[in-house]
């Protein structure tokens, strides 16, 4: 009863209010309807493209993924239980070391599953990052330059600054053999190849390439990593229910 | 004039200090955005710079759109 007494009025009080309903209605009607995917989405999306800046800041017309960005983001995703998945994209020519080791560091340690995807360029840097996720994709055309890492600057003539430049090496092989299947030798002679790249050391390593020396994990798309992507996210809740139990 | 050199260019042409401050960052509505200040509280939206791929279908911050900041 009380409800009917509470709709009645509901009803009756409008019509004072407001004199025509029908202006109300036209009004609605004038509105878009914008369609809303769902609120939230369970996988989200890092893009890391041009220069992965490092210490210096570079001028606004680069166009450059900041690690002061990027890492906050991964934390968010770590903590958000609504999400389930990142799926990260590279198109990057590479950049500071540090800053690129910070970033594969951060989603190789990642407790959700991770899919990368190679389009376009995945070059010196871009390699760590690109091995960090759980499976990695590369598309048919996209290529990774592998080299060996230089130095930018003031460079002191010691023989210091060879071994601090030889350490800083050791950390990029060693980040990349323990991440993805390509053997330490195998890495190394790519790095230090000779004749492929125009006055420079280093091999450009195009797609099923990347593939056949076990550096990617296979080539294909967004559709094709997507799909792992899910895959890998039913496994990581079967495992989490399992454990339950 | 041809500089062979390994030093990036703004090392040896540094870039006037005030060419940084045209690009920020800002949250709007939840939003995280790389806008370029334009005159006033307007600013126009470069970059959408949120991970969540929903943000990218919002029409009202498309790259290239003026947004009033408050």
């Amino acid at each position: 009863m009380d409800h009917q007494m509470q709709n009645n009025d509901g009803q009756e009080q409008p019509k004072e209010d407001r004199p025509s309903p029908l202006m109300e209605k036209i009004q609605q009607l004038g509105q878009t309807n914008v369609p809303q995917l769902s609120q939230d989405s369970k996988i989200h999306c890092l893009t890391i493209v041009g220069q992965i800046e490092g210490h210096l800041q570079l001028p606004p017309q680069n166009k450059t993924t900041k690690y002061e960005h990027l890492i906050p983001q991964i934390v968010a995703i770590e903590q958000n239980p609504k999400i389930e998945g990142l799926l990260v994209i590279l198109n990057t020519v590479g950049g500071d070391v540090e800053a690129g080791l910070a970033i594969s560091e951060m989603l190789a340690s990642l407790s959700k599953p991770t899919v990368s995807i190679v389009l376009g360029g995945g070059h010196s840097i871009g390699v760590p990052i690109a091995v960090s996720c759980d499976h990695s994709f590369i598309a048919e055309t996209a290529t990774m330059t592998i080299h060996p890492i230089r130095l930018t600057g003031l460079v002191i003539g010691v023989p210091q600054t060879f071994e601090y430049l030889d350490k800083m090496q050791d950390r990029v092989i060693n980040f990349v053999t323990k991440h993805s299947n390509i053997e330490e030798q195998q890495f190394k002679d790519l790095m230090f190849a000779k004749g492929n790249l125009t006055r420079d050391i280093g091999t450009n390593v195009v797609g099923s390439d990347a593939v056949q020396y076990g550096l990617i994990d296979s080539v294909g798309g967004v559709g094709p990593a997507l799909q792992k992507l899910n895959e890998l996210i039913d496994m990581n809740k079967d495992e989490s229910e399992g454990l339950v139990q | 004039m041809i500089l062979y050199t390994m030093m990036p260019e703004e090392l040896i042409f540094p870039l006037d200090s005030s060419t940084y401050n045209t690009q920020k960052v800002v949250t709007h509505n939840g939003i995280p955005l790389l806008v370029e200040k334009l005159e006033g509280p307007e600013c126009r939206v470069l970059r959408v710079m949120s991970s969540d791929p929903n943000h990218y279908m919002n029409d009202a911050y498309m790259p290239g759109t003026k947004i009033t900041l408050t």
